[in-house]
Order: structure tokens, then sequence, then C-alpha cells
């Protein structure tokens, strides 16, 4: 019984043995069928190595039936049959550009989570650093424009002395010829309150 | 200083504006392929019937590629209109159906009940599906007698829209 047990065993080790290469060549000749694909950059990867890359060049490639996710993050059928097309590719050497390549050719760049850094693209990668440059810039203009308005005024009200500053603070709602600083097209506002709280 | 604000908000905005306005006239759900224009990618699948149907085979004359399955509600209202798009179009064009993520058994027992209008080829791991970007289905590619992918169409056809595509290549 267990010389039987054995000798299943081994032809089934025999039939897993003879029939591996065969799954390998039609797996190649696959990978070969697609002209656009071309040579393999690399040399084809396997184990630990083969995950990490797919894992990291699936995060990069967008699941067509999700919303903003990456084949990487979706269990959808479509993604999975993705991740495994990545997986084969980079299995038989070809390199994870030529795989990005491979699928941008078929669905375009929108298949790309991060657009490319070149041409109309630049605007997304450049145009949150150069907004961020003008807002700093109007920022500082505005603080260096505040802080010379108040040195000017100091300059201005620094060589009265502390009564006469006083004198003309009370003064000035009573004489409009003291008020160069005003804004004119208030005027008639200014008065109609000068006559409401005249006593 | 107002108008240095104006001048300045305008040169922000303006250019904004331009870019999202260019996108109003087009199609949300529309993305073009860059397949159009180029080789169809070549793919070797299996029908329902077990014999091989390779790209090179459909050379010589123009070939309509439609990617379907039965769960998808599109692609069953549109079945009727490839069906007798065949018949009108028997011996001028190919009409090849690709099965996208479903079972030949499911798609035998369809084909039965609702009629075939061409070879349903078996796309097991969904790599020629890749191959062509498909995004969902039902979408269809249009071969000219040479192999190049003239059109691509998401969404069911009609009547109308299948005539028009293939007046581009008979």
């Amino acid at each position: 019984m267990a010389t039987r047990g054995v000798g299943l065993g081994l032809a089934l080790l025999a039939l897993l043995l003879t029939s591996a290469p065969a799954l390998v060549a039609q797996d190649s000749a696959a990978v070969e069928l697609d002209p656009r694909l071309g040579v393999p950059d690399d040399a084809p990867l396997s184990g630990p190595a083969l995950e990490a890359l797919t894992q990291e060049i699936s995060s990069l490639i967008r699941c067509p039936v999700c919303q903003g996710l990456s084949v990487a993050d979706s269990p959808t059928t479509s993604a999975v049959a993705m991740q495994d097309e990545v997986r084969r590719l980079l299995a038989a050497g070809y390199s994870g550009d030529q795989v990005l390549v491979y699928f941008e050719t078929s669905y375009g760049e929108f298949i790309r989570l991060e657009p490319k850094a070149q041409g109309f693209n630049l605007v997304v990668w450049i145009a949150p650093f150069a907004f961020l440059l003008i807002g700093a810039a109007l920022v500082a203009m505005r603080v260096r424009s505040s802080r010379a308005q108040l040195a000017d005024n100091a300059s201005r009200s620094a060589p009265r002395s502390a009564s006469q500053s006083q004198e003309e603070s009370q003064d000035v709602d009573h004489d409009p010829h003291n008020e160069p600083e005003r804004d004119p097209s208030l005027e008639a506002y200014r008065q109609r309150v000068r006559e409401e709280v005249k006593p | 200083m107002n108008r240095r604000v104006l001048v300045v908000g305008a040169i922000l905005v303006l250019p904004l504006v331009w870019v999202l306005g260019m996108g109003l006239g087009k199609d949300p759900k529309r993305i073009e392929s860059p397949l159009v224009g180029k080789p169809a990618p070549a793919f070797e699948l299996v029908d329902l019937a077990g014999n091989t149907v390779r790209l090179e085979d459909l050379a010589g004359k123009p070939a309509l590629i439609n990617f379907w399955s039965t769960w998808c509600v599109p692609c069953v209202y549109e079945h009727p209109v490839l069906v007798a798009a065949a018949r009108r179009y028997r011996d001028r064009v190919q009409f090849i159906g690709v099965i996208y993520q479903d079972e030949p058994t499911t798609i035998r027992a369809y084909l039965a009940r609702s009629g075939a209008w061409g070879p349903s080829l078996i796309d097991p791991t969904g790599r020629t599906a890749i191959a062509f970007g498909v995004y969902g289905v039902p979408e269809t590619f249009i071969l000219d007698r040479s192999g190049t992918i003239t059109a691509k169409y998401d969404g069911a056809l009609d009547p109308a829209t299948v005539d028009a595509l293939l007046a581009e290549v008979l």
C-alpha cells in the first residue's frame, strides 16, 4: 500500500517536472506575442523581489473601473488581471518602465496615476510651488508696505509732544481742515455724523 | 492698487479658466484610445467551439471586435444590434466577440437564447482586453483590411453608429 502511495507521488512529481517547462514556454510565447513590448531590458525576476516590484509598479497604474485607486489597491477583477499582467511581464524580465509604457500604449497616459513631468503636465508639478511663491511674495509686499506706512505715521507724529497729539485728536472731530490723512470721499458721511452727534 | 490686484488676479485666474474651458466641449466618459491609427494588438484566442483565432487570420477584410459579457446590461441591449449588423454586413465585415470576465458556459447559454453574431473568443486572463486598453464593456474596435484600428467606440452600439463606423473601412 505504502509502495503504491510513493509510486503515485513520484509519478505526480514527474508530471509536474515535465509540464513546468511547457507552462513557462507557453507564458514566454504569450509575452512575445505583442510586438509592442520589444525585448526585455532586465533579467527575469522571481520570489520576493518580483512581488515587491509588482506591488510598486501596480501602485503607479490606475484601476480603470475605480475612482482614483491604483491597480495595487483595488480588489476588482480588472485590477487583479492587470496586476497579474504586471507580474507576468516583470517575471519575463521587462523593466518597470517598459511595463508602464506598455500599459500606456494600450490605455493612454490616463492609466498612469502620476502624470509624467513633461510637456503640459509640468503645470501640475510646477503650479503649486509657483502659487506658493506668488502668495509669499504678495504677503511680503503687503507686510513691507504696512511697515512703511507705520514708520511714516510714526515719523510724522514723533516730533510732536504727547499733549499736542492728544489735543489734535480731540480737535480733529471739530476741525475738518485738520484731517489731511482722511479719505475725502467720506467727507459727506463724516459731515452727517457730526450733525447727528451735535448737542 | 485695485488695478494691480485685478491684473495679477487675471494673470493667475485666466489660464485656469482657459484650461477648464477646454474640457467643456468634451465628453468626460469618452477617453481617446491611443491605439486608433495603430496596428491592432496581436492575439491568439480560442472560441467557444475550440477554434484558435489569431489577429493575422483577420487580415484582408475589415473586422469589428466587440468586448462584451452577459453581466453587462448595455451589452444585452447591444446584442440584437450586432446580430442584425452581422447579417447585414455578412460578406464584407468579420464580426468577432471577445468575452470579458465571463464564463464560457454562461455565454453558451446566453447565445443559445439570444442568437450569435460571430465567434466568441475566450480571454481567460484578460490579457487581450488589457492589450486593447479596454476600460469596461461594451467596447468596440474597428479594424481595416490591414489590421489597423480605425475607431474605438465605448458603450452600446446602435445601428446608425455601426453603419458610420464601418463606412470608414468599407
